[in-house]
Formats: structure tokens, C-alpha cells, sequence
């Protein structure tokens, strides 16, 4: 028979080993894991998302973040989807608008954040009007009612211009008024230059470019007009501005103010040719900041104002709103992700954001010494004195779930000449009326 | 006599054929069934699914867009099959008269194309295309024919012959290999006999060699034509669908409706419709391309 005897010191190691493993599991238990989705797709915003985000962690070691980055187009393709079958995101960027936000929050995917918005402060960072953006009423009435995002980036579409291509060509600077625009495009036509960067076959540089100039037209202290269109209250598309706008673009186009062959030019390569110098004019919106500020030739400035409008409109807002799904099913988990949210508008982050180059939509801390480069700071300018004029427009394809592809579809066609600018504005009346008359 | 289990009753047999069959249900079957339910409702992807008949069908056949998708997509079976049908029964008569060895050499770099993913391709082909820095306007402009550098895939004449290019580009080596196999099943005294009676070489092909691949051709045909009705990560990766509809083909349709536009239920009316045409057409190509035989 086998004599079995304890061993004292043999029980003390594996007991310690036990504990030891046991508290290696309880605290692998613990970490909490938050699912982050992003758009953040530029090599400049993801540099300064991941800082942001190892930062959080840094301070929360108790939370796992798991973050995904998606460009614009999918993040729209998949975020729905993804939510609606418990397997995505509990802290997401949402498009505000009736296409993702606007569904969203009709299936009851997105928390009401107003409680954190209080208990944060966020209001006293961000303008009532640019919070607005984020609301959505229980009837569905886009621009009022419970808030379900809030934004870390501010936006404003403007025009970019190449300083040393302008004054090679013989243009004065600064240009005063949209004439001057309109004759600094005519001198570097003249010059063999090519006026405006332009790329049709990817990204929404054309939209932008004749949202601006639509929205130029409007003067500030008539924006209730354009507001009630975008809020989906009602109105029409059928204006003396965007008739204009479209009337230019189809000039534009054909008379060889692009760049050639820019129908086949993808956006993103018509900016890297716009780095580069190769044309003198480029209108997008802030969130090229990090990549242009390469090329310190390059300014901004908002579009200016034709003759009769005192302060006119820019496109712009925030960038896409960073919202808290219903997989957070707990008041816990809502807590941590609104914690989150917290850390990525505060006004700490956006003095990563500037740092990085890009436009934040909270002030820069008190006494902050980031340097600021000077594409920044002529934005910062922008965004200060068009937010003191209550002049920041609206990006029109948040007008109605199908805008986007209904404009992506015909603009092609009128910049080809195929559509007259008053069929252009009739199609896209149409599909506004349509929306409202659904509603 | 020593019996095969596989003689037995069949409700035995089933059990060898239970996975198979269950991976068919899961994957094909059912949904597609489910496309079918769900053609007739609209639904919005988060909701639940709305019954509307047979609404989504009569909305379908009075879809302009639509059916500038089938419009385009007649056109592109000129260039996922036709053209490649030429080209490669072209080829392989060439490379069927080389010596064996450069003959591999040969067979094996006009295939390439096709063992590449067509994803792949077109992200390739787009870039090719690029008229800003794209090799192909690079050098007309290079070789003084800059008139002719348009803006390939941003051009409404020119988008869908442009993509339709690089499908022939694709299929042409497939097509060749199916060709040339059938080349080396022919008996070769039939080509010497009609040698010696004096025919020539058009035709030897006219009157012996097309008839005889007449099963190659309907293969080509077959294949060529589902994936030509299939088409959609070509023109995905290189347009999508644009400029303004130019190159949109029905399942490229059908994304946009179902994943952009959250319109699901109309999009599986079109994958349905979609589904049918490739049945009909396929049925057709059996029904009128066969050879005398009726093999």
C-alpha cells in the first residue's frame, strides 16, 4: 500500500499559484471591454485618434477599448446593420441627418444624451445651433428635441488657395468678394494655370464646392430659410442661389475650369495634385488641414460674399457626432461610454486635435501653448468669426435620406451638360418634396 | 455478388448525403427563399418587414433606373463574352499550331488574368485609367495622341466600354484554355483529309473546326454569360455604378438599394429578377446551341 504524505511547502506554492492565477482571472473579469467606431481615415486624424484613445486608457486601465475605424461610406453601410443584430459598436460616430442619425434614432438604437450633456457641460463648449444638429424630436422633427451625439471636430467648407500659384499668375490677394473669385478663376485660366482642383470619380468634392457657392449666396440674417429646409419643416430648392451655383458648375465644367479629366480623377487624388501645386483653388472642408499644412503655400478662408450679401453662409458644422448606442444596455455601461465621449470633446483633446492640425469644436484649454499651424489658425479664424455671425450653414444631402445619391447622380450630368441647371434644382426639389410628403 | 452499401434503400443513403444537403439549405436554399419572402415586402433593414404584395415587382418594371441597369448590362455581355469567345478561339487556334513547349509558356501567361481576383483587377485597371498620372493617358499623351486621353472611367460614352476592356481582358485566357483542350480532342486526320481536298484555312474553320467546338462554345457561352449577369466587383471597385448610372448593371443596383438606401426589400426584387434572367438566358443558350449530336 502506497503511504501518502502532505507536503507542506508543495501546498503553500500551489496555493499561492492558485491565488495568483485566481486574481489574474478576477481582474481579466474586471477589464471592461468598450467597442469604438470611427471615420477618423486620414493619416493625420488617425494619429491623433489613437493618442486620444491610448490616453483614455492610460487613465481607465480597467477598460478595454476595441476600436474599429471605417471610412465615411461604410461606417454608413454597416453601423445600422451592425447595431440591429447586437453585435457592434457601443460608442459610434453617427451622420447627422435623416439617412443614419435620423433612422437610428427612430428604432430606438441611439441613448438620449441630454443627462450627460448637463452633467459634462458639453453646452458650454458647443453653440446651441451646432447642438441642434444632434436633435431629433420624438415625431422625428430633424433639429429639436432629445440630443444624441455631440462632435469632437469642427467644420467649415471653404476655399483653399495656393498663395505662390495665385501670385505667379498675377492674382491679388486678399480676394474682398466673390467677383474677385470669380476673377482670380478667369486669370489663372488665362495663365494656362488650372483654376480649381476638382475630382468627380470618389468622394463629394463637387457637392462641396457647389454647396459653398450655393450657400454663399444666403445671407446670414436670412439662414431661417435654409435651416427649415435641411430640419426637413418644409421650403424649396428651387432658389435664385442654388440656380446660380448650378449654373456655374455647369460652366465651370465645360469651359475647362477643372482639371482635365477630372471626371475620372478620384477626390482624394485631386487634393494630393492640389498639394502639389497644380491648381490654384480647391473647396472642401476643414478635415483636409493635417494633410494640406504639408504645402505651406496653402491658405483658407471662407468662400466671400457675392455683391448684396452682408455675411454670407458657409457650409460647415462638426464632423460626425459621437453617440452611445442601445448595446449599452446598462446604466454602467452608458456611464463609461459617456465617460469616453467626455474625454474625447473635452477641451484637452482638442488641443490634441490642434496640435494634429485639425479644427476642434471645443476652445483650447486656458493658457494653452500648442503651436498652431497657420492653415489652423486662419480655420480657427474662420470658424470664430462665421460662429459670431451665426453664419454656419449646412451640408445638403442631411435634407433627406436619398440626397446624397440623388445629387451624386445628377451633378454628374449637368457638369457633363446633360441636364440644364434648372433640371439639376427641379430633380433635387423633387426629392425633397418627396421625403416631406413621405414623412 | 459483393453489394455497395450505396445499393441500400435510399432514406439510408441519406445520411451520406445529410451534410451536404444541410450546407445547401443553410447557405443556398434558405436564402434565397428568403430573398424571394422578402421581394415582397418593403422593409428597411431595422423594422420589421412590411407586407406590400406584389407592389415591389410592379414598382420594379416601371423603374427607368432599372432598366438602364439591364441596358448596361446587355451591353457588357458584348464584352464578358463575346469578345472573349472571339479572342480566345483566336488565340488558341495560334497557340495550337506552336511547339508543345512554348506552347505552355504561352497558354500559362495569357491565363494569368484570370487566376487574379477580380477585386484586385479592378483597383489595378482604375489606376491604369487615372487621367491624371494613369499609365494609358500617360503615354497617348506621350506619343502624341493626348486628343484621345479621355477621362475613361468619369466619361458617360466611355465608362462602360472601358470597363467592359478589362472583363475581356479577364476572360480571354479562360476562354482560350477551354478552346484549346477542345483543339486537342479533334481528330487530326479530319484537318489532313480536308487539306488534301483543298480547303482552306477559313474555311477548315467555318465548316469543321466551329462545329466541332460547338461544346466548347457552349460552355464559354454558359459561363461567360452567369458571370456577366453576376457582374458586380469589377464595376464596384472601378465606378460604382457611375458616372451618373453609365456603367450600373443590376447588382450593383441592388447593393445601392439595399445597403445605401435601406430599401431591402425592393433590393431583393431586383436579385430576384436578376436571378431569373440568368435562368432564362442560360436555358436559351441550351435550348439553341447544340451541337448536331445533341450532345
Amino acid at each position: 500500500m502506497t503511504k501518502y504524505s502532505i507536503c507542506l511547502p508543495a501546498l503553500r506554492r500551489g496555493a499561492v499559484s492558485f491565488g495568483l492565477g485566481a486574481g489574474l482571472l478576477a481582474s481579466a473579469a474586471a477589464a471592461e471591454d468598450l467597442p469604438v467606431w470611427h471615420n477618423y481615415s486620414y493619416d493625420g486624424e488617425i494619429e491623433v485618434i489613437k493618442a486620444l484613445m491610448d490616453r483614455f486608457e492610460e487613465a481607465h486601465p480597467e477598460v478595454d477599448l476595441i476600436r474599429t475605424q471605417r471610412s465615411f461610406d461604410d461606417l454608413a453601410l454597416t453601423l445600422r446593420l451592425a447595431v440591429s443584430a447586437g453585435d457592434g459598436p457601443v460608442v459610434t460616430k453617427v451622420n447627422q441627418g435623416a439617412k443614419d442619425m435620423g433612422a437610428m434614432v427612430a428604432e430606438d438604437m441611439l441613448i438620449p444624451m441630454d443627462g450627460y450633456i448637463s452633467e459634462y457641460g458639453w453646452d458650454e463648449q458647443q453653440s446651441q445651433s451646432l447642438m441642434d444638429r444632434d436633435r431629433w424630436s420624438e415625431d422625428g422633427q430633424f433639429g429639436e428635441g432629445t440630443t444624441y451625439g455631440i462632435s469632437s471636430l469642427a467644420e467649415v467648407v471653404g476655399v483653399y488657395y495656393n498663395e505662390a500659384v495665385l501670385e505667379e499668375a498675377g492674382v491679388a490677394l486678399p480676394l474682398e468678394s466673390f467677383e474677385d473669385f470669380l476673377a482670380a478663376l478667369e486669370t489663372l485660366k488665362g495663365e494656362g494655370v488650372t483654376p480649381m482642383a476638382m475630382g468627380m470619380a470618389t468622394g463629394h468634392l463637387g457637392l462641396h464646392l457647389m454647396a459653398a457657392v450655393a450657400q454663399a449666396h444666403i445671407d446670414a440674417s436670412h439662414r431661417a430659410e435654409l435651416d427649415d429646409l435641411i430640419y426637413g419643416r418644409g421650403g424649396s430648392w428651387k432658389t435664385d442661389a442654388n440656380l446660380k451655383a448650378a449654373e456655374l458648375m455647369q460652366t465651370w465644367s465645360t469651359e475647362g475650369y477643372f482639371f482635365d479629366g477630372y471626371q475620372g480623377i478620384g477626390g482624394t487624388d485631386a487634393v494630393q495634385l492640389f498639394v502639389a501645386g497644380q491648381a490654384g483653388f480647391m473647396t472642401s472642408g476643414t478635415w483636409y488641414f493635417g494633410d494640406l499644412q504639408s504645402n505651406p503655400d496653402i491658405h483658407f478662408m471662407p468662400m466671400p460674399a457675392p455683391e448684396g450679401v452682408e455675411q454670407p453662409m458657409a457650409v460647415g458644422g462638426v464632423d460626425l457626432a459621437w453617440a452611445i448606442t442601445s448595446l449599452a444596455e446598462d446604466e454602467a455601461t452608458q456611464d463609461l461610454a459617456a465617460e469616453f465621449i467626455n474625454d474625447m470633446v473635452s477641451p484637452a483633446a482638442a488641443e490634441v486635435w490642434a496640435a494634429g492640425g485639425y479644427l476642434p469644436a471645443a476652445p483650447l484649454p486656458e493658457g494653452s501653448e500648442v503651436e498652431l499651424s497657420a492653415l489652423l489658425t486662419e480655420g480657427i479664424e474662420a470658424w470664430t468669426s462665421l460662429n459670431a455671425a451665426d453664419a454656419i450653414g449646412h451640408y445638403p444631402d442631411w435634407s433627406t435620406p436619398t440626397m446624397l445619391t440623388t445629387i451624386d447622380d445628377n451633378m454628374a450630368l449637368l457638369m457633363a451638360g446633360r441636364q440644364s441647371p434648372e433640371e439639376y434644382v427641379d430633380i433635387i426639389d423633387a426629392d425633397y418634396q418627396a421625403y416631406l410628403a413621405a414623412k | 455478388m459483393k453489394t455497395s452499401v450505396l445499393d441500400g434503400p435510399p432514406r439510408r443513403n441519406l445520411v451520406f448525403v445529410l451534410p451536404g444537403l444541410i450546407l445547401y439549405c443553410a447557405f443556398i436554399f434558405l436564402p434565397i427563399l428568403s430573398a424571394v419572402g422578402l421581394s415582397f415586402t418593403s422593409w428597411n433593414g431595422l423594422s420589421a418587414p412590411r407586407w406590400v404584395g406584389l407592389g415591389n415587382y410592379i414598382q420594379l418594371f416601371g423603374d427607368a433606373r432599372f432598366f438602364t441597369a439591364l441596358k448596361n448590362n446587355a451591353i457588357l455581355m458584348l464584352f464578358y463574352c463575346v469578345l472573349p469567345l472571339i479572342l480566345g478561339m483566336g488565340l488558341a487556334s495560334a497557340v495550337s499550331a506552336i511547339r508543345p513547349r512554348e506552347r505552355l509558356a504561352v497558354r500559362t501567361l495569357l491565363f494569368m488574368p484570370y487566376i487574379m481576383p477580380s477585386a484586385v483587377i479592378g483597383v489595378v485597371w482604375q489606376w491604369l485609367y487615372n487621367p491624371a498620372f494613369g499609365p494609358i493617358n500617360q503615354g497617348l499623351k506621350a506619343i502624341g495622341l493626348g486628343v484621345l486621353a479621355v477621362p475613361w472611367l468619369g466619361d458617360f460614352n466611355w465608362a462602360l466600354p472601358a470597363v467592359g476592356m478589362v472583363a475581356v481582358w479577364y476572360y480571354f485566357g479562360f476562354c482560350m484554355v477551354i478552346f484549346l483542350t477542345g483543339l486537342q480532342r479533334l481528330d487530326p486526320s479530319i484537318f489532313e483529309a480536308a487539306r488534301i481536298d483543298g480547303a482552306g484555312p477559313a474555311y477548315v474553320f467555318r465548316r469543321i473546326t466551329f462545329p466541332l467546338l460547338l461544346p466548347e462554345v457552349r460552355i464559354v457561352l454558359l459561363l461567360t454569360i452567369i458571370a456577366s449577369i453576376k457582374s458586380f466587383d469589377l464595376i464596384f471597385t472601378m465606378t460604382r455604378g457611375g458616372p451618373a448610372n453609365a456603367t450600373l448593371v443590376p447588382n450593383i443596383y441592388m447593393y445601392d438599394l439595399g445597403f445605401q438606401l435601406s430599401r431591402y426589400g425592393y433590393g431583393a426584387t431586383v436579385a430576384i429578377i436578376g436571378a431569373i434572367l440568368v435562368f432564362a438566358v442560360n436555358y436559351a443558350v441550351h435550348r439553341f446551341l447544340k451541337p448536331r449530336d445533341g450532345a
